[in-house]
């Protein structure tokens, strides 16, 4: 199984404990990154290799996909009614799929509001009510109001929906019919929107997921914060100890407050050689010894209504009396198949008003469009499609910015140091060899260097432009719309120049000397030289380096993939990770292929196009 | 005169430090101990030189695997292509000059589609033959891209050694074969050298078909690796670590291009430009 970092070591305790009554099983845990979002991408990729880790420690909202794909075992079998009763009914009901039984909760989780009792007589209940606290008590950037979860990752999908059902709306009905484009959602986003620019929520919060959001709170520099339960058993460890209530998420008045439902389970891959053995061990790791072990050591909310009512559980965490009915409470997010699109969408939608790139009013708009057409998508052909397809559209237009800004760069600056390594000066090898350092290196690997570099507030960039005083204080590069497009084409130029230098040093070397003495004997000054003797003579090599170059500008992965991952709001993503996606994480690889098809057609013309403007050389030897 | 000359070089110092300062930059990350990494304000010379990131990489990380990884990767293609390239350059020297140069534009087509275009198509390839997850898949995939540009680096060698080399070879009875590996590639050394250096780089840096193709964590490729790199969460992102990653995997580069340098800008333009 892969989760993230044992933080705590509940899980290691966990699985040595099963080893001790197993010895004959052996459980793997796979440390892998926080970001669920790329843990869900590795056991994507482990179904699609044929090669399946074969305990599926899955988010409540991956249910669906995996037993849609058939990637998951039915565990009605051994997950009967009688054993099912024990457990949460909200939970058992998330891992049903068409009828059948595929994930059995480990811990549950609900979004909530904690606030502070020392700082605030009574906590809001409705949306007045806290913008008169956050009038009133508030006092930024001191102390703001409220922190949530603003980054583009799922998170921010959880965050957005409890402010639409506070608004009375909900994304899909019961006929899986779209219902984002009503005054809810509107309203819904419009506050969200309002929080932000009110000052309430620090501009920050657009880059945080749960753990900013708790440091934030902790360090006491906000009244509330939403988050998980988790946060809870962090905070009766910090100072803040005893100062902290929690309440259900806010609410538009006469509406009704709901959380939203997470947690994690196990389910067992469908090709696995040991289902008996994989069972063997979720019966444990669902056990309440071990929910007690995950409970203690890692703030996990059980999963079994009877830890509820534990003794040990409830002198731990007194508050879990009330978390209870939140948790009758809670709702999940839309059951279906492709909800990692419709998260994909919201996230993007909710991310652009956030940031200030567009309006609540159009992005519920294109929410319900998008939503829609991924709904509906699949019934239409594919070049109708194409028309339709509004990531198409704006992923061409990202590529298309992005290979606008950077290759006149790279050719310019390419130029200028073909120029200047073409000079005889002492030196010239080793700055000739300083030119193709940046060529050499591997570009997912610098993109890394690239992000440490555009950091946020640790990050040299920042630094250096604060320092000679361009800057007045640090950007958050990555982001912002343009500040992450500007790192983008930035760190393309930094290392493809060298691509661009060292064919235009070539072309230079072919140029013979002699022609260059006879003219400047004739009179040519050094501009007349260049423009009426080396470009003309570089044109084949011009071509080919503008080429090659526009082509793989197009092309863009390694960098944005690592760099970016196309954020924030989808501002710099390119074609290839659109295409990507596609294949590897919407399993939509018919209609990447003939995307794929399309751009290759476009590219091998352009290569066409190469061959014939450089095919008169060829026959000149 | 002087103050031009001064000029001259500080425009010299200022290319050196934009091309290289970002692996500097990196290597002071990874050499800083790892509580200066994140102190503001941010300081330029590590005050105290630690091996702790280094260390740490290899410890809490299977990073030792993934250089092995790359390694049987980038070691394997480059060994496949060089064998094929010169069974198919040794082909084209033995036509006319001008159909192998037809024969070889055609190759220039493939060889300029960004891997990003091939990799759902070498996926599905891949999967079919069962070879995700395999070594050899990779490595195929990895010899597919990279033959176009070997062929032409050897083409243009194999080009430059006289016909009557062959004509005397085959009247001493040798065949085809032999004169290939015994007269044409011993003769070829330097650029079968550079050629080495090149693809191995290549295959090296590589990054979305490792991603694509090895999907288990125990297959990833140094790049991958490094790529994927995270912490306990968003917020506590090991720098120190990824800076120390980073710089593993970069300075054997750098030694190497070091090494090589002339050769490899020659080869280059006669590779990519000339053919």
């Amino acid at each position: 199984m892969i989760g993230p970092e044992d933080v705590g070591g509940a899980w290691g305790e966990v699985i040595s404990r099963f080893h001790a009554e197993q010895p004959d099983i052996m459980i793997d845990y796979i440390s892998g990154p926080w970001s669920t979002d790329e843990r869900q991408n590795m056991y994507i990729r482990s179904f699609l290799a044929a090669d399946a880790i074969e305990l599926v420690y899955m988010d409540v909202i991956w249910t669906a996909k995996f037993a849609a794909q058939e990637w998951l075992m039915p565990l009605d079998n051994w997950f009967t009614p009688h054993v099912r009763a024990a457990f949460l009914p909200g939970d058992v009901e998330a891992g049903f799929y068409q009828g059948h039984f595929y994930r059995v909760p480990v811990r549950t989780d609900v979004g909530m509001l904690y606030y502070r009792k020392d700082l605030i007589p009574e906590p809001p209940r409705t949306w007045e009510e806290f913008e008169t606290v956050c009038n009133r008590y508030g006092n930024p950037p001191e102390r703001y109001c409220i922190v949530f979860q603003g980054m583009q990752y799922e998170g921010l999908v959880c965050n957005y929906l409890e402010y639409l059902w506070g608004a009375g709306g909900t994304p899909l009905d019961k006929d899986q019919n779209v219902l984002l484009d009503g005054k809810e959602n509107i309203s819904a986003l419009t506050f969200m929107k309002k929080v932000i620019d009110s000052g309430w929520a620090p501009r920050s919060v657009i880059t945080f997921q749960e753990q900013q959001a708790l440091e934030f709170f902790e360090q006491g520099k906000a009244l509330m914060m939403r988050n998980w339960p988790y946060a809870w058993t962090i905070l009766k460890r910090s100072p803040l100890v005893g100062k902290v209530g929690v309440v259900p998420f806010i609410h538009q008045t006469g509406k009704e407050p709901a959380g939203t439902l997470g947690g994690w389970g196990l389910g067992i891959a469908r090709t696995t050689k040991f289902p008996e053995a994989a069972w063997k061990f979720i019966e444990f790791a669902t056990s309440p010894e071990a929910q007690k072990i995950l409970h203690f050591k890692r703030g996990a909310v059980p999963t079994r209504r009877s830890l509820f009512q534990d003794e040990a559980i409830l002198k731990e965490s007194p508050h879990y009396r009330d978390l209870y009915d939140v948790l009758l409470k809670a709702r999940p997010r839309p059951i279906h198949p492709e909800y990692p699109r419709i998260s994909a969408i919201l996230q993007k939608n909710v991310s652009a008003v956030l940031v200030g790139i567009e309006t609540p009013a159009a992005a519920a708009l294109r929410m319900d469009r998008s939503i829609e057409s991924v709904l509906k998508g699949k019934r239409h052909s594919w070049p109708r499609r194409l028309l339709l397809d509004y990531d198409l559209k704006m992923t061409l237009k990202n590529t298309l910015i992005f290979t606008s800004f950077s290759v006149p760069c790279e050719f310019l600056l390419g130029l200028f140091f073909a120029l200047l390594t073409h000079l005889p000066f002492r030196g010239r090898s080793l700055s000739r060899l300083a030119v193709l350092v940046p060529w050499a290196l591997p570009t997912a690997v610098m993109a890394m260097t690239w992000q440490w570099m555009f950091n946020n507030p640790f990050g040299v960039v920042n630094d250096f432009l604060v320092r000679i005083g361009l800057l007045r204080e640090p950007i958050d590069w990555l982001s912002t719309p343009a500040g992450a497009m500007f790192a983008a084409v930035f760190a393309d130029v930094w290392k493809t120049t060298p691509f661009v230098a060292i064919i235009l040093l070539a072309g230079l070397q072919t140029i013979p000397g002699e022609l260059k003495e006879s003219l400047s004997i004739d009179g040519g000054g050094r501009i007349v030289m260049f423009f009426h003797l080396l470009l003309p003579l570089l044109m084949p090599f011009i071509r080919v380096a503008l080429i090659f170059r526009i082509i793989h500008a197009a092309g863009i992965f390694d960098l944005m993939w690592v760099l970016t991952k196309g954020g924030p709001a989808d501002t710099t993503r390119t074609l290839s990770l659109y295409i990507y996606d596609l294949a590897f994480r919407y399993d939509e690889v018919g209609y990447a292929l003939f995307l794929t098809f399309l751009f290759l057609i476009c590219l091998v013309l352009l290569s066409l196009l190469i061959v014939r403007t450089t095919t008169f050389r060829y026959e000149r030897i | 005169m002087k103050v031009k000359k001064i000029l001259f070089y500080l425009v010299v110092a200022s290319v050196f430090l934009y091309c290289l300062f970002p692996f500097l930059w990196t290597l002071q990350t990874a050499l800083k101990p790892a509580e200066e990494v994140f102190r503001l304000p941010v300081s330029y010379l590590p005050e105290r030189i630690s091996l702790e990131n280094v260390r740490d990489v290899f410890s809490k990380r299977p990073f030792g695997r993934y250089v092995l990884n790359s390694f049987i990767t980038a070691g394997g293609a480059t060994a496949l292509t060089l064998w094929v390239a010169s069974i198919i350059a040794f082909r084209l020297r033995a036509m006319a000059l001008g159909k192998a140069m037809r024969i070889q534009r055609w190759f220039l087509v493939g060889a300029i589609l960004p891997p990003a275009l091939l990799v759902i198509p070498v996926f599905i390839v891949m999967k079919h033959l069962d070879l995700l997850n395999s070594y050899l898949g990779l490595i195929l995939a990895y010899t597919a891209l990279n033959l176009p540009f070997a062929v032409w680096m050897l083409h243009a060698a194999f080009r430059q050694l006289p016909r009557e080399l062959d004509e005397a070879a085959v009247l001493d009875g040798f065949s085809s074969s032999a004169i290939l590996y015994r007269i044409i590639l011993p003769l070829s050394r330097p650029t079968l050298a550079v050629a080495a250096v090149l693809v191995f780089i290549f295959c090296w840096n590589e990054f979305i078909l490792a991603l694509s193709l090895m999907p288990s964590q125990a297959k990833y490729t140094v790049p991958v690796g490094v790529a994927l790199l995270s912490g306990a969460s968003v917020y506590e992102i090991p720098w120190g670590e990824i800076n120390a990653a980073v710089a593993i995997t970069t300075v054997p580069i750098i030694l190497v291009i070091a090494a090589f340098q002339r050769w490899i800008i020659e080869g280059l333009t006669k590779g990519a430009v000339k053919g």
